[in-house]
C-alpha cells in the first residue's frame, strides 16, 4: 500500500506548496513566472534530448513484431497492417497505433477459475479506459488554447462547442471533464482491484494518474465551484506564451495550484514514462516494415572482412602441397 | 413458548415503531410544504408593489461580480422565471429588480461593456439568443 499512499501523499504536498506559497508567501512571481518558464524549459529540452538519445541508437535489423502473413510471393496476400512490407504500411501501423491503440484491443485477461480451470478472454475495458483518458487529454489540452490565443483557432472553437453541447450547467459542462475523471478512476482501479496489477504496479505507475488526476479536479473546482475573475488568467498566459516577464495580476490560488501541478506534470514528463508519448514513434518493434525478405539488412557497424581465397591459400603452400602430392590448381 | 411470545412482542413494538416513523414522516412532509408554499408566496406579495430599483451602486462588489457575474444572472434568471421571484435583496439590505436592465441601467455608457471581455476570454453567453444586446440596440 505503501507505493500507492505515496504518490498519493506526494501529489497532496504538491498542491499545497503552492497554496502556502502565494497564499501566505505571497510568491505569485515565482509561481506564475518562473516555475511555469523553468518547466516549459525542461520539457521541451528533455523531451528533445530523450528523442534524440532514442534516434541515435542503431537499429541495424528488422525486428517488427508482427501477427500477419509476410510479403512474400506476389499471389500470396500479405497483411498490410499486421506485417507491413513497406514504409507506409509501417507508418499507418503506428500511427493506428497511436490513435486507436490497436495492440491493447487485443489485450486478453487469464483467469482461474473454480476447480483450476485457467480461461482467456478477451479483455477490452484497458482499451476503452485507455482511449478515453487520452483523448479527453487531448480535446482538453487543445480546449485550453482559448488562454493561448488572443484570436482563437477555429477547429478549437468548434471543439469546445462540441465538448460542451448538452449545454447543462451554467459555465456549460464539458464532456470530457466527465469522461477523463471516471477514466482516471477505472484505471486506478485496475491497478488496485486485481491481485496480479497490484503487484506489477510501481510508484511511477500511480504518481502520474494521482498528478493528472489533481490537475483536473483542480480545474473542474476553478470552473464549476470556486470561480476565479478569468481576465487576468488569460493576460498571465498571453504573457507566457510571448515570453514576457510581467508580474501576474490578481489572480485566485487555485489557479497557481494548477498551474504549478501542470509544471510539475511538464518537468516530471522527460524523466518518466509519460515519455511513451515520443516513444511509441520511435519502437523498432513497431515502426519497422518486415522486408528482411526483399532487402538485405547489414549490420552497419560489422568491420569489413578480411577474405582469404583460395588461389592466395595455394599461392602460399605451393611448394609444401607439392611435396605431399596435393593436387594443386596452378602449376 | 417463552422464545414465541418473545416474538411476537418484538413484532408488535417494531410494527408500532414503523407507525409512528411514517407518522412524523407525514407530517414533517405536511408542514415542510405549507411552509415552502408560504416562502414561495412571500416574495411575489412584494413584487406587487413596485421595487425602489437603486441604480446608484453594483448589487456586489465588483471582485465577486468578475468571477461571478455568470452565476448571478443564471440564478436570476431561474429564480424569476421559473418562481416568479423578482427581487434580489444584496447583502447590504438593498434591493434590486432581477432584470438585464438592472445590469445595463448603469453599464449601458459603454456597449461593449459585455462584449471586450467575452471575446478577449472567449467566452459566448447564451444571454442575447433571446435578450436584445447593447450592441443592437440605437
Amino acid at each position: 500500500m505503501k507505493k500507492v499512499l505515496m504518490p498519493l501523499v506526494m501529489v497532496a504536498i504538491l498542491a499545497l506548496i503552492p497554496f502556502v506559497g502565494v497564499q501566505y508567501a505571497g510568491l505569485s512571481y515565482l509561481f506564475g513566472v518562473i516555475i511555469p518558464f523553468a518547466a516549459i524549459v525542461v520539457l521541451l529540452a528533455g523531451f528533445l534530448l530523450r528523442m534524440a538519445d532514442w534516434m541515435r541508437r542503431p537499429v541495424p535489423f528488422r525486428i517488427p513484431t508482427t501477427c500477419g502473413q509476410e510479403k512474400s510471393l506476389d499471389w500470396i496476400k500479405y497483411d498490410r497492417l499486421e506485417s507491413p512490407a513497406h514504409f507506409w504500411e509501417a507508418v499507418a501501423r503506428v500511427l493506428s497505433e497511436v490513435f486507436f491503440f490497436r495492440s491493447l484491443f487485443r489485450n486478453t485477461r487469464a483467469e482461474l477459475h473454480k476447480d483450476a480451470n485457467l480461461a482467456y478472454g478477451s479483455h477490452k475495458w484497458l482499451w476503452l479506459g485507455g482511449l478515453a483518458f487520452h483523448w479527453s487529454l487531448l480535446i482538453i489540452v487543445l480546449r485550453h488554447s482559448r488562454f493561448f490565443f488572443v484570436m482563437v483557432p477555429g477547429f478549437t472553437d468548434f471543439l469546445d462547442h462540441a465538448d460542451g453541447f448538452l449545454d447543462v450547467t451554467l459555465p456549460t459542462f464539458y464532456i470530457t471533464d466527465a469522461v477523463v475523471l471516471a477514466a482516471i478512476t477505472f484505471l486506478v482501479l485496475r491497478r488496485l482491484m486485481d491481485a496480479k496489477m497490484r503487484l506489477i504496479s510501481l510508484q511511477t505507475d500511480y504518481f502520474p494518474l494521482f498528478l493528472i488526476a489533481a490537475i483536473v479536479v483542480v480545474g473542474v473546482l476553478m470552473r464549476y465551484v470556486v470561480r476565479l475573475n478569468i481576465m487576468p488568467v488569460k493576460d498571465q498566459m498571453l504573457r507566457l506564451v510571448n515570453f514576457s516577464f510581467d508580474a501576474p495580476g490578481e489572480i485566485g490560488t487555485l489557479f497557481y495550484v494548477h498551474l504549478f501541478l501542470v509544471s510539475v506534470l511538464a518537468i516530471y514528463f522527460p524523466f518518466s514514462k509519460l515519455m511513451h508519448a515520443g516513444a511509441i514513434f520511435l519502437s523498432p518493434t513497431r515502426n519497422l516494415s518486415n522486408n528482411s525478405r526483399q532487402k538485405r539488412h547489414i549490420n552497419p557497424w560489422n568491420s569489413a572482412i578480411k577474405f582469404r581465397t583460395y588461389s592466395e591459400y595455394e599461392d602460399d603452400y605451393r611448394e609444401k602441397m607439392k611435396k605431399a602430392n596435393l593436387p594443386i590448381e596452378k602449376q | 413458548m417463552q422464545w414465541q411470545v418473545l416474538r411476537m412482542e418484538v413484532m408488535m413494538k417494531s410494527r408500532k415503531l414503523l407507525w409512528i416513523v411514517a407518522g412524523t414522516a407525514i407530517i414533517l412532509f405536511a408542514l415542510l410544504n405549507v411552509f415552502r408554499k408560504g416562502e414561495a408566496e412571500t416574495p411575489r406579495a412584494a413584487v406587487a408593489g413596485s421595487v425602489a430599483i437603486d441604480s446608484a451602486k453594483c448589487i456586489a462588489s465588483a471582485a465577486f461580480m468578475r468571477a461571478n457575474h455568470m452565476q448571478v444572472l443564471y440564478e436570476w434568471r431561474n429564480s424569476s422565471v421559473r418562481t416568479g421571484n423578482r427581487v434580489h435583496i444584496a447583502s447590504n439590505g438593498s434591493k434590486f429588480e432581477k432584470s438585464l436592465n438592472t445590469c445595463l441601467g448603469c453599464h449601458s455608457n459603454n456597449r461593449l461593456f459585455c462584449f471586450n471581455c467575452h471575446s478577449y476570454a472567449n467566452v459566448k453567453p447564451k444571454c442575447w439568443n433571446c435578450h436584445l444586446s447593447p450592441m443592437e440596440t440605437p
